[in-house]
């Protein structure tokens, strides 16, 4: 326990050291210099670490610079080298530096010299992990007269090193993941672009210091540190190499009451979210005072008679029944525990367990004690039992007292270089929907054989895995190396938007989009069977007007709009917005109508809902007018849709209330009849009418 | 050797699990609101009820009667509405009684029990009564057994659906009886069934009949075949063919044919440009939660609804949604962006799956897991052709043992996932009823960023005699799993807290916590095993129980009291650097400067100090 309290405590540091000399800056035509795939690669990084909040600190250190600024510059040594930055929490001072100051230069160093000058930075402060980060082509003549010493001091201080190079070191490396995290198997292939280019004798001669260095430190999984820069962006290795390690959750498995084990658990995987939320603030003045919310709460009388907080008291429904239930009685009677637990239930057949029925969001995976031999042993025994058994352990987890105890599963895990119970929590009897569907087995569904064939080959044509010559398996398409698009996109949005306040945002980057696709080689190779797939299957989308649409789909039936048009479009929106109502055309005025509508409805109040019915009335009307009822009908449409998923039903039952009919032309629409109707029993036309001759006043004033 | 297994089931068999095993077998929460009440309108079902006298008689063996375990049955899904469906209305019809009693009392022989109406403790408690021996009792003095008239009898439950002025999305109403031929052979009669049951299904009722056992067996050819609705789909089972002898099967039935599915989404599984075959999206298991609190005004009980406004702190007046925007901060920069921006930045495609390739079962990783899975099973009704090349790729992935890899947009600015489309075949068991359902399950798989790096420790392995050991121990604990072998106590113990509140109770019944480890017999099973097994494992002086890290804990809490003076507080606002600060430091500052924080989180206490020092 205490060894993982300080580390958590402690933050590691982390040197960028990058070539930005005259090579780096040459590329064949159409190719992408070095220089610039290097940039992006610490951009990304520190982007990531910036966004994390990491307080891991970096320092950047550019060698093949015309000037010289560096602590160890003396007697005409350590030339052209300089520390840009010293080791600090990155920020976004770091981001504008690299962004702004970060250029390609002239002069050529050996990057050994730059190494040893990471490496001098790295021997001030107090850190748990110290890390280099070298980018370089390595085409600068290097002197290896010291290498000795300095692999000495590397091992000695305990830093790691990582490099980037523009070109694959070689073929038959990157085959076997080391330990780690996910541990299997082998990396995306080596194939990428770059390779075929013949290198320098430099280059070559780098390449095999670079091994010394690498295999010196780390005799079995040295070389898994060297990368190429496209692989640095697509992928998150350097940030992998330097993330903190989850936390340790000590406990003790027992098998009865005599029998325990001690364990350390860590989560292995677990369904990462972004921790920082969005705020609300002012449009005008971006202040997050300048905008309160409050919560008020009312009876349900004809006033909304507000009622103070104070005044209120926690119930709970059963049935028909509202049970007053207070927050002190509900802790007091509710099911408690004797906290932090891992015991074992019984055991049972690794296949009675299913996978789609796992539950959670991680997995956990338990090891000894790192200093615990004892328990290390006793553990291996339970693994190795269940492996050969194939069977897998129902146990108890609960993490501490505060927390509900789960039931799950502990399956063993056998690696090469470890052993380890992986934990997943399996469902309670109240999570399960058994829901029975009607069997494929169906003459009308029971493809041909020629049909069956056409899968086949779809199939055989489509696989990701294949063997290459040497009878390796070869995965092209590793989902657990792709970084979430997610975080991707938004960071370099926030990155853009932080750096040049005022602009429109950026496209998605090309490296992200093309990753989340089908591989170029699986889409050319399934062409053929995919036509064939198309002639043996016909398959007709059946027409229905409840088409999930939005305001804006509806106006541009075009789906597939050139950016160019996007941009026309949010133009006229902005000319709309501004109350010029008079010159615009009936479309619009109904594009209008809605925008408006979906912003009023994202304020969840009666009154709000009030001036949308208005809005709706006002369009069922102008609809009416023109004679053109498919525009407003399915938009209601996707309104209805979309009621249930935005918690917007209170207005939903307002506007049946409130409208003698809600869809143009219903009647004739046996099947589409909105039962909403049947309810409309005591209409209020008074209502109605009142609103329509309000609505367009309405519409310029909230305009 | 006895299973362990039957260790549990013995003591399942105890009268408490009697009572509760059934009790909460249906929950299928509708509280996420996300999968259910997309439809407008509540679902409705109606228990007709045979009480003639031949329900009543018990099996062989003392077995419960056919009426007994029907209200078992009943009584089951009254709690399970109650807790998971509330305004689902329920009613209980009897047929075949002495006495009537229906609205208008224009139906002879009818008793509605409980008309249309959501079900609460009330309900329960009087199904509670019509069971057992005294339940029979209280059945024949309220209502006796007479002449049978289905006709009539489902009249009169059209007439409570007619009743009824709130919207119906789902009407079903369910025959539980053990008669064939309940008019025996009387063709008026049979006739009169037939036109009433065809006026019920034109209205949308879909009629299902729970048949019971009966001595010689229950031919559903003499008269229901033309009773009960037409199976949804040409496909479907339809009538059960073997009739229900135990209370497990019914209730099994009852949970399947009530179960309505509801897709969380309807999408194209894209094989390829201008290839979509349309499929539902369904959730295999969803976490089960305690439902949210309701706020009642303290003096009536009345519960009140909330209402949350936005507006501007120094003129007070109402913010519109375009008068605010986003913003997030990173240290001490503030990022701004529209509403539609932060919207936009998640969207990457249109809703759908689409399919990247296969790979072969084994490169599925077991610990590859990030949240529940959902199942797929093809939309015939939005593509027509859809099932078909389903069917054909379900076979053929099964077949090749492979799963499809695709990316899945599963609705509109929603960023991408991937999943692994793993194939599954249908499976019934002996009395035909589905256990598991044809189609493929999307496993989602994780991103790099969802795997953590470990150190791994690495020991010397176990030697033969050591694993050797440990088999044994396996051996004397083997068990079979079920699924639906656990209940969650913490929910089980919140409804029983609320159903004694709600019945007047003294006390809560207690629960049985099924995931204790029994750990009596567990140790009474492996007797010598254990000290043989740390014997071979542990050397005499170890002891696993101690807790190092024990005396650490103590130190932690000894710390004195950390201050920070303002100015120093100031200089890492200023400079972006109060993160650097740990959770007491700043906790401790917000009580200096009498900053009222409800956050534990560093984020929320460092954004409340910035917003205090900026004052």
């Amino acid at each position: 326990g205490k060894r993982e309290k300080m580390a958590r405590a402690a933050k590691s540091a982390l040197v960028l050291c990058m070539d930005v000399g005259f090579s780096m800056s040459n590329s064949p035509p159409g190719e992408e210099p070095p220089f610039d795939q290097a940039k992006k690669v610490i951009q990304k990084f520190v982007q990531r670490q910036v966004f994390s909040e990491s307080k891991d600190e970096m320092a950047l250190v550019l060698f093949g610079t015309d000037a010289t600024k560096n602590p160890l510059d003396q007697d005409g040594q350590y030339q052209h080298i300089t520390v840009r930055r010293q080791l600090m929490a990155p920020d976004f001072e770091l981001l504008e530096e690299i962004e702004n100051h970060v250029r390609p230069e002239s002069q050529q160093t050996d990057w050994l010299d730059a190494l040893v000058v990471s490496m001098d930075l790295l021997q001030k402060g107090k850190y748990d992990r110290l890390n280099i980060v070298l980018l370089t082509d390595l085409s600068t003549q290097v002197s290896s007269d010291n290498l000795d010493v300095i692999i000495g001091n590397l091992g000695k201080l305990g830093i790691t090193l990582q490099f980037f190079f523009p070109f694959p070191m070689e073929e038959e490396e990157h085959n076997e993941e080391g330990g780690g995290g996910d541990g299997d198997g082998d990396r995306r292939g080596s194939s990428r672009p770059g390779v075929g280019k013949g290198l320098s004798r430099e280059q070559k001669q780098g390449l095999e210091m670079v091994r010394d260095i690498m295999l010196s430190l780390d005799e079995d999984e040295g070389l898994d540190q060297v990368y190429t820069f496209s692989e640095a962006i697509e992928q998150l290795f350097m940030f992998k190499h330097i993330e903190r390690r989850p936390m340790a959750w000590p406990c003790q498995l027992t098998i009865g009451s005599s029998l325990s084990i001690r364990i350390v658990g860590y989560k292995a995987v677990t369904d990462e979210k972004l921790k920082k939320m969005w705020i609300t603030v002012d449009a005008q003045t971006s202040k997050r005072d300048d905008v309160k919310r409050e919560t008020v709460y009312c009876l349900d009388d004809d006033n909304e008679t507000e009622v103070q907080k104070d005044d209120t008291i926690q119930g709970f429904r059963y049935g028909s029944d509202i049970v007053p239930f207070s927050k002190v009685d509900q802790e007091q009677m509710k099911y408690k525990h004797d906290g932090k637990c891992f015991a074992v239930l019984g055991f049972t057949k690794h296949d009675s367990i299913h996978r789609h029925l796992f539950m959670g969001s991680q997995t956990i995976k338990m090891f000894a004690p790192k200093d615990d031999e004892h328990a290390g042993v006793a553990l291996s025994a339970l693994i190795q039992a269940l492996d050969k058994l194939n069977m897998v352990a129902i146990v108890r987890y609960a993490y501490d007292r505060r927390c509900n105890p789960q039931v799950g599963a502990a399956f063993p895990c056998i690696k090469q270089t470890y052993e380890c119970l992986v934990y997943v929590q399996l469902p309670f009897m109240e999570d399960l929907r058994q829901f029975s569907f009607p069997s494929l087995e169906n003459k009308k569904f029971t493809p041909s054989e020629s049909q069956l064939a056409a899968v086949d080959s779809l199939i055989d044509s489509m696989m990701l895995v294949e063997e290459d010559e040497n009878g390796q398996k070869e995965d092209m398409y590793k989902v657990h190396e792709i970084p979430n698009p997610a975080f991707q996109r938004l960071f370099q949005c926030l990155h853009h938007r932080a750096v040049n306040p005022g602009t429109p945002l950026p496209t998605m980057e090309q490296w992200l989009k093309d990753a989340l696709e089908r591989p170029s080689a699986i889409s050319e190779r399934c062409q053929a069977p995919l036509e064939e797939m198309k002639r043996k299957f016909p398959l007709k989308a059946v027409e229905k007007k409840k088409e999930l649409k939005t305001g804006a789909q509806i106006f541009e039936p075009d789906a597939k709009k050139s950016k160019v048009d996007e941009e026309e479009e949010e133009f006229n929106l902005a000319k709309i917005s501004e109350g010029n109502v008079t010159s615009v055309r009936a479309r619009g005025l109904c594009q209008q109508l809605t925008h408006r509508i979906e912003q009023l409805l994202s304020n969840r109040s009666t009154h709000y809902y009030m001036k949308c019915i208005t809005c709706i009335q006002t369009f069922r009307e102008q609809s009416v007018k023109l004679g053109n009822a498919d525009l407003y009908n399915s938009y209601l449409q996707s309104l209805k849709k979309s009621i249930p998923n935005s918690g917007l039903q209170v207005f939903w039952d307002l506007l049946v209330q409130g409208m003698i009919s809600l869809f143009i032309g219903e009647e004739k629409k046996e099947v589409e009849t909105e039962p909403a109707v049947d309810d409309a029993g005591d209409v209020d036309d008074l209502v109605s009418v009142c609103l329509n001759s309000s609505a367009l006043k309405y519409l310029m004033f909230v305009s | 050797m006895i299973n362990f297994v039957c260790l549990v089931l013995h003591n399942k068999r105890s009268a408490q699990f009697k009572k509760y095993l059934f009790i909460y077998l249906f929950i299928y929460f509708l509280f996420s609101p996300s999968v259910n009440y997309k439809v407008t309108g509540r679902d409705s079902l109606v228990f007709l009820v045979d009480a003639s006298k031949e329900m009543f008689i018990k099996g062989e063996d003392g077995e419960p009667s056919n009426f007994d375990i029907t209200m078992q049955c009943v009584r089951s899904v009254y709690t399970s509405k109650i807790i998971s469906s509330h305004r689902d209305l329920v009613a209980l019809v009897f047929y075949g009684t002495e006495k009537s009693k229906n609205p208008r009392n224009s139906f002879k022989h009818v008793y509605v029990y409980h008309d249309l109406d959501e079900p609460g403790a009330k309900r329960v408690q009087d199904v509670e009564a019509l069971r057992g021996e005294r339940g029979a009792r209280l059945a024949a003095d309220t209502m006796g057994s007479g002449e049978v008239s289905l006709g009539d009898a489902l009249w009169c439950c059209s007439n409570l659906y007619s009743d009824i002025k709130l919207r119906l999305s789902h009407k079903r109403l369910m025959i539980f009886t053990c008669m064939d031929q309940p008019h025996g052979g009387d063709s008026t009669k049979d006739r009169q069934a037939r036109t009433k049951a065809g006026d019920l299904k034109e209205t949308g009722v879909v009629i299902d009949l729970m048949h019971l056992m009966k001595p010689g067996g229950f031919d559903v050819s003499l008269f229901f075949c033309d009773i009960v609705s037409p199976p949804e789909d040409e496909s479907e089972l339809g009538l059960q063919v073997e009739p229900c002898g135990k209370l497990d099967d019914l209730q099994k039935r009852v949970q399947a044919k009530q179960q309505k599915k509801r897709a969380m989404a309807r999408v194209n599984l894209c094989l390829g440009e201008g290839m979509n075959v349309a499929v539902g999206v369904y959730a295999n298991a969803v976490t089960a939660r305690k439902p949210s609190a309701i706020r009642l005004y303290r003096e009536t009980n009345e519960p009140v609804h909330s209402k949350t406004r936005t507006f501007h702190t120094q003129t007070g007046s109402l913010l519109l949604p375009s008068e605010t925007r986003k913003a997030q901060v990173y240290g001490n920069r503030q990022i701004v962006m529209e509403k539609d921006e932060v919207d936009t930045i998640k969207k990457f495609y249109d809703p759908e799956i689409f399919l990247i390739g296969f790979k072969p079962m084994e490169k599925l990783k077991l610990h590859h897991h990030i949240r529940p899975s959902v199942l797929l099973y093809p939309e015939e009704q939005q593509v027509t052709g859809s099932s078909c090349v389903f069917a054909a790729l379900l076979k053929k992935c099964t077949e090749k043992k492979v799963f499809a890899v695709c990316r899945y947009t599963p609705r509109r600015n929603y960023p991408p996932r991937f999943v692994a489309l793993v194939p599954q075949r249908e499976e019934v068991d002996e009395s035909n009823v589905q256990v598991t359902p044809p189609g493929f399950n999307a496993i989602f798989l994780p991103f790099a960023d969802d795997i953590r790096k470990l150190d791994t420790p690495q020991f010397p392995t176990a030697s033969d005699v050591q694993v050797d050991k440990m088999k044994e121990i396996i051996t004397k604990m083997r068990f079979k799993y079920r699924s639906d072998a656990f209940e969650n106590p913490v929910i089980q113990q919140h409804y029983r807290n609320l159903e004694a509140l709600a019945l007047d109770m003294l006390a809560p019944e207690s629960i049985e916590d099924f995931i204790m480890p029994k750990v009596e017999q567990i140790d009474r099973r492996l007797g010598p095993l254990v000290d043989e097994f740390k014997e071979l494992v542990y050397p005499a002086s170890y002891n696993p129980d101690s807790k190092p890290a024990a005396k650490h804990r103590q130190d932690n809490e000894k710390k004195p009291k950390v201050e920070i003076p303002e100015a120093e507080l100031r200089a890492h606002i200023k400079n972006g650097t109060l993160g650097k600060l740990t959770v007491p430091v700043l906790k401790e500052a917000c009580k200096q400067f009498g900053i009222r924080t409800t956050g534990t989180k560093k984020q929320e206490l460092m954004d409340a100090l910035i917003a205090q020092m900026a004052k």
